[in-house]
């Protein structure tokens, strides 16, 4: 249905309005190094709560910050075997080439499908307001996807299928 | 000792309060009056117990209260600005169980709720590691 998703895509996108206040913060610990805080954890004046957004029992959402960067962990629905095999191997491509999307996470957080990374960087070379477009329209196209993607593989078997029996016919 | 037997004893007599709370909300409840209880539910947070006990009875109440609402609007109306910050993050503890009519709720009320109140009270919520929900 449209309407808990688009309420569920407006929670998101208000919650990262309000959290994507990053700034710059070199790393209290070592001298002349300049990292993540939202990756390391080391100094818990550093950051945020954690905000959990659930849209039912398969899909969530993890918005971890901190003062220099966030952390967006996404947990896509998978409604049988298939989509569960295509989400994985779709998601493990985009993942790979992380360096062309910069804002994408290489590997995803323990429990979640894609992990994007945003730090003060990002947000001072690109606009605030772009990056959390990209965010959700990326999650509104990551469904679309999925099912284009087991259409596609489900005519295909039936074509192979058909192909294959009619030389025993 | 007498330190941590004091803790032990302030908790017994929180949970006290949310019980007694929950009998008054529950009558308010089959009086169909889901705004009033929802106040009730939201006034006597203790904020400031670090024991999880005491948060997760105050926050069954809440949703108790919560999933009663009908008319997000009204209720939202008739409830005063310094409860919309609690409201907020008894939203996110709501989202954070994952269970469907808990999140649809939770959804609806949020996105009225961050339209009255706006980002900075998502920001409070967000910030406050002391006194969470």
């Amino acid at each position: 249905m449209a309407n808990p998703l688009r309420l569920y895509l407006a929670c998101i996108k208000n919650t990262l309005e309000a959290a994507m206040c990053l700034q710059n913060f070199p790393c209290q610990e070592v001298e002349r190094h300049n990292k993540p805080e939202v990756e390391l954890k080391t100094s818990p004046e550093l950051l945020l709560n954690p905000v959990l957004i659930c849209r039912n029992e398969a899909e969530k959402c993890l918005i971890e910050t901190s003062i220099n960067s966030l952390r967006i962990s996404l947990k896509v629905k998978q409604a049988d075997e298939l989509e569960n095999i295509l989400t994985k191997k779709f998601l493990r491509f985009l993942s790979m080439r992380a360096e062309a999307f910069q804002v994408l996470r290489r590997k995803p957080v323990q429990g979640y499908d894609i992990s994007f990374l945003i730090t003060n960087y990002h947000c001072e070379e690109m606009q605030k307001q772009k990056l959390i477009d990209f965010i959700i329209q990326f999650m509104e196209d990551i469904e679309k996807e999925i099912s284009e993607l087991k259409i596609s593989v489900n005519t295909r078997g039936r074509l192979v299928a058909t192909e294959f029996l009619k030389q025993f016919m | 000792m007498a330190g941590g037997g004091g803790g032990f004893v302030e908790a017994e007599a929180i949970i006290a309060r949310i019980e007694t709370k929950s009998t008054k909300i529950e009558s308010l409840l089959k009086q169909y009056k889901p705004v009033e209880a929802l106040k009730t539910a939201l006034e006597g947070s203790p904020p400031k117990t670090l024991d999880e006990r005491c948060k997760s009875a105050n926050w069954i109440v809440v949703h108790r209260a919560l999933m009663a609402i009908k008319d997000i609007e009204g209720m939202l109306n008739a409830l005063d600005v310094e409860y919309y910050d609690i409201l907020m993050k008894y939203l996110y503890r709501g989202l954070s169980t994952g269970d469907r009519p808990t999140c649809d709720q939770c959804l609806k009320i949020h996105e009225k709720l961050t339209e009255r109140a706006g980002l900075g009270c998502i920001l409070r919520c967000l910030s406050d590691t002391l006194n969470t929900v």
